[in-house]
């Protein structure tokens, strides 16, 4: 979303998700809750809602602080400046994460029941469950709010002409504010769910993820949403179905291969379809 | 004899005495705080010594001459730069602002002999440097102080006038030699009388006392033939056509814009800032050649023990340099941001590695004599590169059709399976372990051992290892002016100019005949060449290889030098490689060393963040610091610390010239003033 309006990718967006999931432990650690001992009933929706909501809340605090000092400077820049901004973004974001809590895995609070249901030969644990069901309320509210309100309106016309938009009456630096907020909200729930998913998380894991997803942008077709999910969706069955390749094709089989693998079918890819799998071939504006 | 030179700044011979006042005094300190305060002094009386009485010097007699060689050229060049100086300036430009200037910089040395360490010392004369220049815009601003006008009206200089010059030239260089021989003589003789100079080096200092103003007349005059190159000659001979081709000329500059004119106009004798004009820049040049030459001789004079581990340090700095000027090609000319720029290198040291160690015989099966192995590296220098460039076709062939910001997704994905590839590959790279026992270049006369008549020259060899890292330090010297050689040949060259352009506006330079991807890709192959020439250097000098050393932090550290230097200026980019390496290897170390020193003053500063911040220290927050410092350059001086002058003019073309006005530009409101401003 974030793109779509600024035409900025955002090197820093992984790494608010990375704080997002610091912030959720530490603030899980301030309401006395360190161990792996899941909470039940009441406690449990409260201290769940609790977390998300003040998690998301800082860091949409910390996009709309990095917007204004990193990018908004820089919005009549040529192209090259504002990225290089988002990597020295990137970078500060993942030495605090480093400095704050430490090199090694830090592990997260286990507060949901972990009960794993078997529905005929298909295992689905209580988290995957929760999982699904925040993504999907998260993204119905995102869907309402860009299509149905005032100021999502406002976004998609900055996102479809800035000056235009400024014409119109559209406050562009409040829209383009209001986006980093939104997205970085989004980005620290992530953070959250992932460290109630996975139970630790560590200072790079910003990057690896980013490098990830924006390779399945790469990798789908730029700027086409439908085509970012088919390229996540790949990604994950490369990397699942790269370390069974066996020791005879690759030395040490596959896993320690699987970004090597993502990125020459990535390239390959590249090749035929330059403008990625669903990408359509724009002619650039002149 | 007729040639063009502005009408109303020459002035009459009448003020040739307060020229010479002007930059006597404006050279004379940085000379004597040099000679007297720093190390020259002690470099030229060890010299005398050990060519006169070798008996009591501390030099090897070779050392001695190479010393005495350095220290002619640096005196001779600042006497032949004192005759230009007075010469080529308009006189325009206030005498006390100038000293002002000079003063200091004449801090720096006396800045890096009272503080305890090198880098500390650097850092202490920036700081002072960027104070100074804050408080003198301050100042300016409060007086309401605006820049000289650029010179107004062209006129034709007769050959008076240009003997005028040169009487200039003559007096600045005998006058300058004549005082600075002077203060020299009343020095020495107060150390003769307290008797600290042997009675040898007396004979030396009377002798100086007079060939000093003869050396300074002679050095002047060629001073004086240097700026009078600069005046701004029409054509040879006196005759008619000549002054006609003249004021063609002229015509040339005014249809300039002002800010090209402005450049254009450094180059005019008489001139507003001599001190930056192309003719005072050989002076600098002729020096820093010199310097860098000698500096393995000079510097246990001007920074006391500890030659070898700086040298080798420095060593390290070249590779940067030489990396960062390959990834200017990519980042700074064609303008694609390549984050992935660390893989070239990795290829190039594993290259290297494979063939200049016992791995090759793992590998192919073929076993080399280490003397050849070594031998091999020479050759190998060029492969190794070209073989880097291959990889970066490979890479950019499928990728340079994507857009800026993808293409610096998929350039880092580069990046990150590289060093993957090499650690499991491990059949050929030894894995984890990397490979050691690389070979250093081999440079040696061993193979005339048994040769009839020659034998007796086997012995001569350069001893390469990493205690004496002295033939690293002029081979890196001599590979970073080869590179820098051609980046300058293909900065100017067609492809360059078509990098250039593709950087400004992809569309319109595609639309004029400039094939895109011919052209990326030739960018792309040959910033990865450079890096290949790197990577190879590396693995000899550091004599191993492993695949942890090469990490996305490292693409961005060089992008850093990039951008810290200034993006796509060569000058700047070099500025901008040492300023890393220093920050990255010297500043954070120190400050850490520093931090850890219970007497010091950081010291209580980093108990007090370790109390907040449990795991830190300086050497842990590297990619804070240069994340912090991409951001900074980016917001307040997108164009870097040494900026080429294309870039800046795009990057504030609006602000700085639109609307200023020139004589050499035309006249806002005038007709043709909204093209003018245009061609911009």
């Amino acid at each position: 979303m974030v793109y779509g309006i600024v035409e900025l990718i955002n090197f820093a967006h992984g790494d608010i998700f990375m704080i997002g999931s610091l912030i959720a432990i530490v603030f899980l650690n301030m309401l006395g809750i360190t161990g792996a001992a899941p909470l039940g009933g009441f406690t449990l929706v409260w201290v769940m809602i609790a977390t998300c909501l003040i998690t998301m809340l800082l860091c949409a605090v910390l996009g709309v602080v990095i917007e204004r000092v990193a990018y908004r400077p820089l919005r009549n820049a040529p192209r090259l400046a504002p990225l290089i901004s988002a990597i020295g973004v990137s970078l500060i974001l993942e030495d605090v994460g480093k400095l704050w809590k430490g090199v090694t895995n830090v592990s997260f609070p286990q507060i949901f029941p972990q009960i794993t249901y078997n529905i005929g030969s298909v295992n689905i644990s209580s988290v995957n469950i929760l999982v699904i069901v925040v993504t999907i309320v998260l993204m119905a509210a995102l869907h309402w709010f860009v299509s149905s309100t005032r100021i999502g309106r406002a976004m998609r016309a900055v996102a479809q002409d800035r000056d235009a938009a400024a014409l119109m009456g559209v406050n562009v630096d409040r829209i383009i504010s209001i986006t980093f907020f939104i997205g970085a909200a989004l980005a620290g729930a992530a953070g959250f769910i992932y460290g109630l998913q996975y139970g630790s998380t560590i200072f790079s894991l910003g990057f690896q993820i980013g490098l990830i997803a924006f390779t399945a942008a790469v990798l789908g077709g730029i700027g086409n949403i439908v085509g970012a999910m088919l390229g996540g969706v790949l990604i994950g069955l490369i990397e699942a179905f790269a370390t069974l390749i066996p020791d005879t094709v690759l030395p040490h089989g596959g896993a320690p291969w699987h970004n090597a693998v993502i990125f020459a079918i990535l390239i390959l890819i590249l090749i035929f379809r330059p403008s990625g799998l669903l990408g359509q071939q724009t002619p650039e504006k002149v | 004899m007729a040639s063009l030179v502005s009408s109303r700044v020459f002035r009459p011979a009448g003020d040739t005495r307060q020229l010479l006042i002007k930059w006597i005094v404006a050279l004379l300190v940085p000379l004597v705080v040099f000679t007297f305060v720093w190390s020259g002094e002690a470099i030229v009386n060890n010299v005398l010594l050990g060519l006169l009485a070798p008996a009591s010097a501390s030099l090897t007699p070779a050392t001695s001459v190479l010393a005495g060689i350095f220290i002619l050229i640096f005196y001779a060049t600042i006497l032949a730069l004192t005759g230009y100086l007075v010469a080529a300036d308009s006189g325009r430009r206030g005498t006390v602002e100038l000293w002002i200037d000079i003063l200091v910089f004449a801090l720096v040395p006396l800045l890096l002999i009272m503080t305890t360490g090198l880098v500390i010392g650097l850092a202490a004369s920036v700081l002072v440097w960027v104070v100074f220049f804050y408080v003198r815009n301050r100042i300016r601003k409060a007086r309401g102080y605006k820049p000289l006008r650029p010179t107004e009206a062209l006129t034709v200089v007769t050959a008076e006038q240009k003997e005028a010059f040169m009487q200039r030239a003559l007096a600045g260089g005998f006058w300058f030699g004549a005082i600075f021989a002077l203060i020299s003589l009343v020095v020495d003789l107060i150390f003769y009388f307290s008797g600290q100079l042997p009675d040898v080096l007396l004979i030396w200092a009377i002798a100086r006392t007079i060939l000093l103003p003869i050396a300074g007349y002679f050095l002047g005059r060629l001073g004086g033939v240097i700026a009078l190159r600069h005046v701004l000659s029409a054509a040879n001979g006196a005759n008619e056509e000549s002054a006609e081709s003249g004021i063609e000329k002229k015509k040339q500059l005014e249809v300039l814009s002002s800010t090209r004119a402005r450049e254009e106009a450094k180059d005019l004798v008489p001139n507003d800032l001599p001190l930056r004009s192309s003719g005072a820049q050989r002076f600098y040049l002729t020096l820093l050649t010199a310097f860098i030459l000698f500096y393995p001789i000079l510097d246990p004079f001007l920074f006391g023990s500890g030659t070898g581990g700086r040298l080798a340090g420095y060593t390290d700095a070249g590779y940067y340099v030489i990396l960062a000027l390959g990834l200017n090609i990519v980042v700074g000319f064609a303008g694609l941001l390549d984050l992935g720029y660390v893989a070239f290198f990795a290829i190039g040291s594993y290259t290297w590695s494979i063939v200049g160690s016992t791995q090759l015989a793992t590998v192919t099966g073929i076993t080399l004599s280490p003397a050849a192995a070594s031998w091999l590296f020479w050759p190998m220098l060029l492969v190794t590169a070209l073989v880097a460039a291959l990889f970066g076709v490979l890479l950019g062939a499928p990728t340079l059709r994507l857009r800026g910001d993808y293409l610096a997704i998929v350039t880092l994905g580069f990046g990150e399976i590289v060093p993957v590839v090499f650690l499991e590959l491990d059949k050929y790279t030894n894995g984890a372990n990397g490979i050691v026992g690389v070979q250093s270049p081999a440079l040696n006369l061993d193979f005339l051992r048994g040769v009839p008549g020659l034998s007796g020259l086997a012995g001569l060899h350069v001893e390469w290892s990493n205690f004496t890292p002295i033939p690293y330090y002029y081979l890196i010297v001599a590979l970073i002016v080869l590179v820098i050689f051609a980046n300058l040949r293909l900065r100017d060259s067609r492809i360059g100019r078509a990098w250039i352009a593709i950087r400004e506006d992809e569309i319109a330079a595609a639309s004029s005949g400039v094939n895109l991807v011919n052209t990326k890709l030739f960018a792309f192959a040959a910033g990865a060449f450079f890096s290949g020439i790197a990577g190879a250097y590396h693995a000899a000098k550091l004599g191993q290889v492993s695949p942890d050393a090469f990490s996305f932090g490292d693409s961005v550290i060089y992008l850093a030098m990039v951008v810290i230097g200034g993006i796509g200026s060569i000058p700047g980019v070099i500025v901008g490689a040492f300023a890393v390496y220093a920050i990255n290897q010297l500043i954070l170390a120190q400050l850490d060393t520093l931090a850890s020193d219970p007497n010091n003053v950081l010291h209580s500063i980093f108990v007090a963040i370790t109390q907040v911040v449990p795991g830190f220290t300086f050497g842990n927050i590297r990619n804070l610091v240069f994340g912090a410092i991409l951001v900074a350059v980016m917001i307040f001086r997108p164009e870097g610390f040494l900026p080429s002058s294309r870039r800046r003019r795009e990057l504030h073309h609006t602000a700085a010239d639109g609307v200023e006005v020139s004589s050499l530009d035309v006249v806002p409101g005038a007709p043709g003033f909204e093209e003018e401003v245009r061609v911009e």
